[in-house]
């Protein structure tokens, strides 16, 4: 008799909790809960600038909640890529100008008339324009440079010159004398990352090529076969063979590669995004850079008849944008809109040292790092700025080989130029 | 209740007669309200009611994505749910134009069979010496299993500081040695790479083996034992024509367990080279989810096109197994 009354029980205490939960469900009919997912969990300035942004949205609308959770980027990129065609996920989205397959499958929702792009900068909101629509509110711009440190230069006997950046001779000349003088040349790592090793290798070709060449070369309408690309591989070829990475260059991590470069063991020079700062600019027990550490910032050297001597990566990194399928489309924009205003630019600069695509006077900027930023705005006067980098505009196998062989495999030493081009033609070439 | 378990664990005493019958009656009736009720007997409702959580589950999570991957493969998929029908060509493209996935083949073929066998060899190696009473057993019985109970995750990221060219323990010991020659990037060189992360693999699973085989070897029969040892048997003899012959149901059960898993090595791989360098530590697993999560694209066609073939070759090879393990013994696993 019990056994049969089971199923009846069993129902009835659904039915019973069932109704307990949507009682207060319907008695808060008008709230809302805007989810966000974000990357950068790792990142206690960028942590806090968001969560603030949050919380001021919820004061001025009473009702609103927005949960943020935070992703590293890998699974991220997972629950994203299984959630949207699912017709879920957040309301709100981490995105980055690369992740251009959220645009194309329609899953992003187009921001034109939706976001105050008053507040943005034109070349940033630019990035984010496919076939005449906005995607994505941009935040975190950077540009690539050469991190060094001022007295190991002044110890090798260098002097950098009047416009900070060396020619190709004198900058491999200087990789030779600092691995003479028993010093890491460049502190650089592929550990964890798809890009760092091929930054030299990048900024070579942008240099050499122009900047339409060297859009061509990334979209399959250039070879990697052309001269001129084959004489920047044979270039940076010996710098390798000159010592120019770490031994352990293909397992030092980012993060690692920071310690290194600063701390221990110490090397002359670090190519990184200017979003260096997120590491280094934190308290030393965190892993930081030391107060008192010599910070000077080169440009990417020249290179011989180049066509473009004064060119240099600027992109757009940390970008946010409204899932398609979101019930809570104009709320989310203003959470966009409230990560967005002057003052939160103004904020971001502060306290994470870094550009951003949010207009904000950075002639007001003051703080610990304020020699810092002015040498950086330093080094982009006469600036002739390419948008993006080779992983925003390649796919597929090209970005995947981009990854094993430019990034890693070729400043590794483990290719020789002729491999190395041959494996980056086959991968991207389409002529 | 209680008493039920009382009256039934009586029954079941040596000597109490009807102990199997009890033990029988203790796990397939229960009894409430002071009258026994057979669950054999339950209405279908009433099953379907206590099998349906279950059975969702296992439908939702395991038969449901086994069927959809199977699907998948047969198509593009593209966002917003369109689907177009390709037949076999995800299978053509993978089996005639993509270099990277033979590369993954290799790759993974040669991990399991070199990480089977030694993990086998090596767990086995490792229970007869605790069971031969070997100094500080106790001690080493803990040390050799201590690595199972890690996450893959904590061991790869300690095993790339071991690997580390600079600051790693493993080129330490070199220099240590006055071997600084042999100094390696061990995970940053195509030749080493892969030997490098299946040392690792080994080491971790090592203890897991030793474990099954020592709870066999003590399971031996010692009359038999016994006996080889009063016919002044030697311990290679007793190993080879005694103790061996009668572990080979645990030796087998445990090369297939053992295979499977290695021929789906994701995590290890994943945490300490992500497939590199070259592709020399791609295997298929992380070969699939790179092409299903990192290449700018929603299609899972592809990605399942990989999985089919790959449970489709594991599954053959499982098979081949266990009909020669039917020759003789019959396999638990």
């Amino acid at each position: 008799m019990k056994i049969r009354l089971i199923p009846h029980c069993l129902a009835a205490t659904l039915m019973a909790t069932a109704l307990a939960t949507s009682v207060p469900n319907l008695a808060k009919a008008e709230d809302v809960t805007l989810t966000v997912w974000t990357h950068e969990a790792d990142e206690d300035a960028k942590v806090a600038f968001r969560e603030l942004a949050a919380r001021n949205l919820e004061k001025a609308h009473p009702g609103v909640t927005v949960k943020i959770t935070w992703y590293e980027k890998n699974p991220l990129l997972a629950a994203l890529k299984t959630a949207l065609p699912a017709g879920q996920g957040p309301d709100v989205l981490y995105v980055e100008p690369d992740w251009t397959e959220y645009v194309d499958a329609g899953y992003l929702e187009p921001l034109d008339d939706l976001v105050n792009w008053n507040n943005i900068e034109p070349w940033a909101r630019q990035v984010w324009v496919h076939n005449g629509k906005t995607y994505g509110v941009p935040q975190e711009a950077y540009t690539n440079e050469i991190y060094y440190n001022k007295d190991l230069l002044k110890k090798l006997g260098v002097e950098l010159p009047a416009n900070a950046q060396f020619t190709q001779e004198q900058f491999l000349d200087l990789v030779k004398k600092a691995k003479a003088a028993g010093i890491t040349p460049i502190a650089q790592g592929v550990g964890d990352r798809p890009f760092p090793g091929a930054y030299i290798l990048g900024e070579a070709l942008l240099r050499k090529l122009g900047k339409e060449d060297y859009r061509k070369l990334w979209t399959g309408q250039l070879s990697f076969e052309d001269p001129r690309v084959v004489d920047v591989f044979k270039w940076v070829k010996e710098l390798v063979d000159a010592g120019a990475y770490p031994k352990n260059f293909m397992t030092l991590k980012l993060g690692e590669s920071h310690y290194y470069f600063y701390t221990k063991p110490g090397a002359l020079m670090l190519p990184m995004g200017s979003w260096y700062t997120g590491r280094a600019f934190v308290p030393v027990e965190k892993g930081g850079q030391p107060p008192d550490f010599p910070l000077g910032i080169m440009q990417f050297p020249a290179m011989d008849g180049g066509a473009c001597n004064q060119c240099k990566t600027s992109a757009i990194g940390a970008s946010f944008a409204i899932n398609a399928a979101s019930k809570h489309k104009k709320i989310a924009a203003e959470f966009l809109d409230a990560m967005s205003t002057p003052e939160m630019g103004k904020r971001w600069i502060e306290t994470i040292y870094l550009q951003t695509g949010i207009k904000a006077d950075v002639k007001q900027f003051s703080g610990p790092h304020a020699a810092y930023f002015t040498e950086l705005m330093e080094r982009q006067k006469g600036a002739d700025y390419f948008i993006g980098g080779p992983r925003d505009l390649t796919q597929g196998q090209c970005k995947d080989s981009f990854a094993q062989v430019m990034n890693s495999a070729f400043p590794g030493g483990l290719l020789s130029v002729d491999e190395a081009v041959k494996m980056m033609n086959t991968a991207c070439y389409k002529g | 209740m209680l008493q039920g378990v009382g009256a039934a664990g009586r029954g079941d005493r040596p000597g109490g007669g009807s102990g199997l019958a009890a033990r029988a009656k203790l796990f397939a009736s229960f009894r409430g309200g002071g009258r026994e009720v057979d669950a054999r007997r339950a209405a279908p409702a009433t099953l379907a009611l206590f099998l349906a959580p279950a059975l969702l589950l296992y439908g939702g999570f395991t038969v449901y994505p086994v069927l959809r991957t199977f699907y998948n493969s047969l198509h593009t998929i593209k966002p917003h749910n369109v689907e177009e029908f390709v037949g076999l060509a995800n299978f053509a493209a993978l089996l005639h134009a993509d270099p990277v996935f033979w590369k993954a083949v290799g790759n993974t073929v040669i991990f399991t069979a070199v990480a089977t066998v030694a993990d086998v060899l090596g767990g086995l190696l490792l229970a007869l010496a605790l069971f031969s009473r070997a100094p500080l057993a106790p001690l080493l019985r803990v040390v050799w299993f201590t690595p199972v109970l890690m996450s893959y995750v904590v061991v790869g990221i300690i095993w790339v500081w071991i690997y580390d060219y600079d600051w790693g323990l493993a080129n330490m010991i070199l220099r240590w040695l006055h071997l600084g020659a042999f100094e390696q990037s061990w995970l940053g060189d195509p030749h080493t790479a892969l030997w490098s992360v299946m040392a690792t693999h080994i080491w971790k699973w090592l203890g897991f083996n030793m474990i099954i085989f020592l709870a066999a070897l003590y399971a031996l029969p010692s009359e038999v034992l016994g006996a080889a040892e009063l016919d002044n048997c030697g311990w290679l003899a007793k190993l080879v024509y005694i103790i061996i012959p009668m572990l080979r149901p645990t030796i087998l059960n445990l090369t297939v367990l053992s295979f499977i898993g290695k021929m789906m090595i994701f995590d290890l791989v994943w945490i300490m080279t992500g497939g590199g360098p070259l592709w020399s530590t791609e295997t298929v697993s992380t070969y699939v989810y790179k092409r299903a999560f990192d290449w700018n694209t929603f299609d899972l066609g592809y990605p399942s096109a990989i999985a089919v073939l790959w449970f489709a070759i594991i599954l053959a090879f499982v098979v081949v197994m266990t009909r020669l393990l039917r020759q003789r013994d019959r396999i638990e696993f």
